[in-house]
Parts: C-alpha cells; sequence; structure tokens
C-alpha cells in the first residue's frame, strides 16, 4: 500500500532533524497524524514563532529575541569580565551557578580540523572587536574541556593576550560528588594541574 | 554475542540519537571498527574523557552478526593528547589532523598493526609535548611509507646518482629526480636539510624528533610534497589542513 504523498513529506522533513532516523521519523508522523489538530496548530506555531522571533545578539552572539540581548543591556551585570562558551547552551549552565554576573561571547562552536571547523567559521572577530574597545579587564574561557575546546582556548589565550587582558581557563577535574577511584588518568591530572592552596 | 577486548586508538565520533555516540577506532588487532558507545553524551557516563581522537585505551566491544555497528562496552583509556604539557593551539589542532589521515587509511576490519602503532606513537609524542611541525612531517612520511606509496629518497631513479644536494618531484609526477634528470621548470625541490630530515625519519622514533634540525624553508618543502602526495593518492584534500592553514594564519 504506498503511503499519501503529504505523510511521505512529513516523514521525509522529519528525518532531517538531528537525532532522527527512518523508524522515528515515521513514529512521529503517526502520532501527528493522530493528534488533535489544535495540538498540531500548537506545535506549527511555535516552530514558526522561533524563527520569526528568534535571532542572534549582535554583540555576543547569543539567542534572544530582541537585539542587543538582555545580558548585553543589563547595567547591573559586570562590564568588565567575558565569559566565553561555545554555544548559546553553555549561557544557560553558567548562568545556573548564580556566581557569574559578567558578559557572555558565543563563538557558535569550536575548532574542530576534523570537522572542518576553523577559526573563519567562528565569532572570533566578533570578540576581538569588544575586547579592543577596551573597558574589558578578564576574558574566561569556558570551552568544553575536550581536544577541540581546549585548542579554541588555547587559540584565544594567544590572540587576546596582546589585547592587554587577563586571559583565563575554568578549571577541569573530578565532578562533584565522585569517587576519585573511578577517576580516569587524564582528568586526575588535570585535577592536580589545577591544584590550589586551601 | 562474541565480546572482544584489544588496545585501540579512537579516531573520531559522531552524535547519535539522544545521548549516545557512533564511534570509530583502530584495534591493533581487528582493523577500523564502528561502534556505538551507548550514553556516551551524558555528564556522567563511564566514556566521559575516552572518546577525544587520538585516545588510546583497551576497548572491550560486542560484535553481531549482520551488523555494520559493534556495540561498545567501555574504554579504559591509557593514554591521550590532552595530557600535553603546555600544548599549543597548532599541536591541538593536529590531534584532528593525524586522526582524519589515520582513519582515511585504516580498513574496516583489517588488521594493520604498524598502522595502530604509528598512531599510538604519535599520542605519546603529543602528550610529550614534541615539536609540531617536525611531528606533523614525520607523521606524514610514515602513514605514507607504510601505505607503500613513498618514493625513494635514496637515489635518482633516472641516473642512479645518490640525491646529495636535494631533488626535485616533478608537476605531474610522485617521485624524487635529481636536478638532472628533472624537467627544467616547476616541481617541487627539496634541499640537502629536508632531505637529511627525512631520512632520520626512517630510523628514529616520534619522541626523539626534538633533536633533529628542522628549519622553516625545509619544512615548507617538505610540507608541499607530503600535501602533494597525499591529494593524490586520496584524490582529496583533507578537512583538517584547511583548518589548520587557517589557525596558522
Amino acid at each position: 500500500m504506498s503511503r499519501p504523498d503529504p505523510l511521505t513529506r512529513l516523514i521525509e522533513q522529519l528525518q532531517r532533524l538531528p537525532g532522527i532516523g527512518a523508524k522515528g521519523a515515521q513514529r512521529l508522523a503517526f502520532h501527528v497524524l493522530k493528534t488533535p489538530r489544535e495540538d498540531v496548530e500548537r506545535l506549527v506555531d511555535a516552530l514558526r514563532e522561533v524563527k520569526d522571533r528568534v535571532t542572534y545578539c549582535s554583540t555576543c552572539s547569543n539567542i534572544t529575541e530582541t537585539d542587543p540581548c538582555f545580558y548585553c543591556t543589563d547595567d547591573s551585570r559586570d562590564h568588565r569580565m567575558i565569559c566565553v562558551v561555545e554555544e548559546p547552551e553553555n549561557v544557560t549552565a553558567v548562568e545556573k551557578t548564580r556566581d557569574f554576573k559578567g558578559l557572555y561571547h558565543v563563538l557558535m562552536g569550536a575548532l574542530s580540523p576534523l570537522h572542518g571547523v576553523g577559526p573563519d567559521d567562528l565569532k572570533i572577530k566578533g570578540l576581538l572587536e569588544r575586547v579592543g574597545k577596551g573597558g574589558v579587564e578578564e576574558v574566561i574561557l569556558a570551552t568544553n574541556p575536550n581536544v577541540e575546546g581546549e585548542a579554541t582556548a588555547i587559540y584565544l589565550a594567544k590572540l587576546l593576550k596582546p589585547l592587554g587582558v587577563r586571559v583565563t581557563r575554568i578549571a577541569m577535574g573530578v565532578p562533584v560528588g565522585s569517587d576519585l577511584e573511578y577517576a580516569d588518568e587524564v582528568t586526575m591530572h588535570k585535577a592536580m594541574e589545577g591544584r590550589r592552596e586551601v | 554475542m562474541p565480546v572482544y577486548t584489544s588496545e585501540a586508538l579512537i579516531l573520531r565520533t559522531y552524535k547519535l540519537g539522544e545521548a549516545d555516540r557512533i564511534v570509530v577506532f583502530l584495534t591493533r588487532d581487528r582493523g577500523k571498527k564502528r561502534g556505538v558507545a551507548k550514553g556516551a553524551r551524558r555528564a556522567r557516563s563511564k566514556f566521559i574523557g575516552a572518546l577525544e581522537p587520538m585516545t588510546c585505551g583497551g576497548v572491550a566491544y560486542y560484535e553481531r552478526e549482520q551488523r555494520d555497528l559493534v556495540r561498545i562496552n567501555y574504554i579504559e583509556p591509557s593514554r591521550s593528547p590532552l595530557s600535553a604539557i603546555g600544548g599549543s593551539a597548532d599541536l591541538l589542532g593536529h590531534v584532528g589532523y593525524f586522526a582524519e589521515l589515520i582513519d582515511e587509511w585504516a580498513q574496516e576490519a583489517h588488521a594493520d598493526e604498524r598502522l595502530y602503532r604509528l598512531g599510538s606513537s604519535m599520542t605519546d609524542a603529543i602528550a610529550q609535548g614534541a615539536p609540531v611541525e617536525r611531528l606533523a612531517r614525520y607523521f606524514e612520511y610514515w602513514i605514507l611509507r607504510l601505505q607503500g606509496v613513498y618514493p625513494a629518497i635514496a637515489g635518482c631513479p633516472g641516473c642512479g646518482e645518490v640525491f646529495e644536494h636535494g631533488a626535485v618531484m616533478p608537476p605531474r609526477d610522485d617521485v624524487f629526480l635529481c636536478r638532472t634528470c628533472a624537467p627544467p621548470a616547476g616541481g617541487s625541490a627539496l634541499g640537502s636539510e629536508a632531505l637529511q630530515f627525512l631520512k632520520s625519519c626512517g630510523a628514529i622514533a616520534p619522541d626523539r624528533l626534538g633533536s633533529l634540525p628542522l628549519g622553516t624553508r625545509a619544512a615548507r618543502e617538505i610540507e608541499t610534497v607530503h600535501r602533494r602526495l597525499l591529494n593524490l593518492h586520496l584524490d582529496k584534500e583533507l578537512r583538517s589542513t584547511r583548518v589548520l592553514r587557517e589557525m596558522r594564519k
């Protein structure tokens, strides 16, 4: 039995989403078919709205409804500190700590030779311009603690230091609540390297 | 479902579903494999820190009949490029370059212990902060040699003369000729310093590269020749090559 064209098109479109395979797309499409019309319309509206209203901040590249974003325009935040992260969702992770009151800069990725992502593909130029304008005293490099994130941090540090700004890197080591017995060699090495006096 | 354990070198990973990763790894005794690391993207996953490219370690995996993907049980990292002492962005950038080159040349389910040993020695050299330029040229020399496509550097195949004052790779050829036999124009030249470096590469381990002299000009000469050979035999330019070029600017 052949499938109706609209259903085939829906499956094809769903399959283009990350993490959705042929079976998953089919399951979701049949779910949409069984869902009441108003629920489907809410989903369609939400999809349309996110494309219409959510944009990227022209200053920090974070996602926002207004440009510049909430963080860049908030005078109560410390404009002398910029925390550099890879993706917009990393901003939420740092914000959860409620400790950091500075500004952000989202790179939209990390240097990844394996995936063909180079310096020109990241928002590095914007960061250098922000720091170059003056007023920034510290840049915190909060890229992921993996090979790509580390390469990005070292690369940025090399570009930022000549601008006369303090460049720091977030600490790496054993997670809170874990057991040292199960920590791997590299993590333990990094934890020892980043030890502090108490 | 048979369980296999082996020493392996992680080459690259891809996201799979919500929390998993597909891992491409080169085993010492069973060639290149692709497998699923369940939950690898979760914050407290047992695979955390073990899936970085060029990480060496013990791996256990299940193989199922009629399935291309194996299921990875655990990876116990023993050496990682992240241990690099005072590593530069260039050095860490080359991690991806080495992994991409090995991935291109390693064959699935075809054991190639020499390729594994080359990759594993690169991880050790990176962790010890080896000079990146020399390490990259050394790696290219050996990977091309292991594939049997590195042209002879001892003497000219045209006249048999021993290379003493350099050699030239003609524009549309993949052999080294002496300056007399080489066409008058074009081609990529290798000076005597570059040739001496390449000859030494054949005889020493990568952890001793620091003691080998290699000037900027000689390094560029070797890089040009190797790039030509790699592009010729892979029939494409690697993605990491472009990124490394941008990072160097």
